[in-house]
């Protein structure tokens, strides 16, 4: 169904989104797909432009804290942070070193669905390899750095 | 301040009413998005009182479920809060004994827990205060790197102050399982097992991981004989807690209970460390 697009459109215009803050809350809302790459991509991109960067982390955080019900937002999110810590600005990484917390403490994150069904389990596994990868220097620095390798290399192909 | 977007007014208000929904009256876990809030309060602000002060201030000593349940939130709290959480816990011992000491008896049992608990709690603040190197997880790998020693003598203090606390939890968890009740619910008791296997386990690596620094230096063999015979015994005990937790569908779907090998790890050679969970 169309509607839950055409509610977010027109909560984004009445609430007065920016395009960036627009979105981040497209690429982590609660349709059951997504985010595609093209949206997280798009979205690590801007994270190298200071505003942009502000603007994504702050829709991000909100997402983050979201409660129960919503807790697609929350795993896509998380699915868009470790995207961003891969593939974004350095100041992605610094930023959530700083409040890794905000991460750590969704490893007990707890939902049931109305079926029963502990919808919860994504939250938590996710949280716990960002975590891991946060807490991992070496490996943080090899992936971003093979990532970037990989990013040069297509755009090689393409010129 | 913190680098997050907050609104300390707002969140202030909210840390009341999340405190009062964590301790709640009803016999289940205390809800983690609310125990969440709090630990996040103590990152942000660089301050736990307001969760002290939220604790004490609510009517909560005269129902044992609220006790209990509070407790549990101390004990995370003291896990996962800003290291100036467990500084701060000192001030609060007294609030603390009495917990353990008015325990509000509504027949559901949780009497003889409330006061295993908070003596629990006082010893992991004692040792706390000793060993201020420590976080309230025990999450180091290297003795030696966290202390940026290798005095032998100052090792077997705190290993044996560790193991002390060890056995601690695991009086506590029998004492836990002996009051499950049939059929009934019991995921109040079971969440009091969540903090436990983590801090367990956290003891647990750095007890092996210090326990191996030391016999790589110190020739002392045999000076090291008891601590080795102690941490064999404790390495079956622990291996039995985590089989039962594993039988507990409530909390294998939170947490990974660790699976500790048939044999202790050998500590002579420097063998692979334990697995985290």
């Amino acid at each position: 169904t169309k509607l839950p697009t055409a509610l977010r459109a027109a909560k984004n215009y009445t609430k007065g989104y920016t395009d960036t803050q627009s979105k981040v809350r497209e690429a982590t809302s609660n349709d059951a797909w997504g985010p595609s790459g093209t949206q997280m991509n798009e979205i690590a991109q801007l994270t190298y432009n200071q505003n942009d960067f502000v603007e994504v982390m702050e829709t991000m955080d909100k997402r983050l804290n979201d409660k129960g019900k919503n807790w697609r937002h929350v795993f896509k999110a998380l699915t868009l942070l470790d995207y961003c810590l891969h593939a974004g600005s350095e100041n992605v990484v610094i930023y959530f070193k700083d409040n890794i917390y905000i991460v750590k403490t969704l490893k007990e994150f707890v939902y049931v669905d109305e079926a029963g069904k502990d919808v919860g389990a994504n939250v938590r596994q996710k949280a716990k390899d960002i975590t891991n990868l946060l807490q991992d220097e070496d490996r943080l620095r090899n992936e971003r750095r093979s990532r970037g390798d990989m990013r040069d290399r297509m755009l090689g192909n393409l010129a | 301040t913190p680098t997050r977007p907050v609104d300390k007014e707002k969140t202030e208000t909210e840390l009341t009413q999340n405190i009062k929904k964590a301790t709640s009256a009803e016999e289940t876990a205390p809800k983690q998005k609310h125990v969440r809030k709090c630990i996040v309060y103590t990152w942000d602000y660089h301050s736990s009182l307001p969760v002290w002060n939220g604790l004490r201030t609510q009517p909560i000593l005269a129902d044992e479920v609220q006790t209990f349940k509070a407790l549990i939130v101390v004990h995370k709290l003291l896990q996962e809060g800003h290291p100036v959480t467990l500084k701060e816990a000192h001030a609060q011992t007294g609030w603390v004994e009495t917990c353990g000491r008015t325990v509000g008896d509504a027949g559901k049992g949780y009497g003889s827990l409330i006061k295993a608990y908070t003596s629990f709690i006082l010893s992991k603040l004692r040792f706390h205060r000793h060993h201020p190197e420590f976080n309230g997880l025990f999450e180091y790998e290297e003795y030696i790197s966290l202390k940026n020693i290798d005095d032998p003598n100052e090792g077997y203090e705190t290993i044996t102050d560790l193991m002390t606390l060890q056995d601690q939890i695991d009086s506590f968890q029998k004492l836990i399982f002996a009051a499950f009740r049939g059929s009934a619910n019991n995921e109040c008791r079971i969440s009091a097992l969540v903090p436990l296997v983590k801090e367990s386990f956290g003891i647990y690596k750095f007890i092996t991981s210090m326990l191996r620094a030391m016999h790589r230096r110190t020739d002392a063999e045999d000076a090291m004989s008891p601590l080795r015979e102690r941490y064999n015994a404790q390495h079956f005990n622990l291996r039995r807690f985590y089989y039962e937790c594993s039988n507990l569908k409530y909390l294998t779907g939170l947490i990974n209970v660790p699976k500790l090998g048939q044999e202790p790890p050998n500590l002579i050679d420097s063998g692979e460390a334990p697995e985290i969970p």
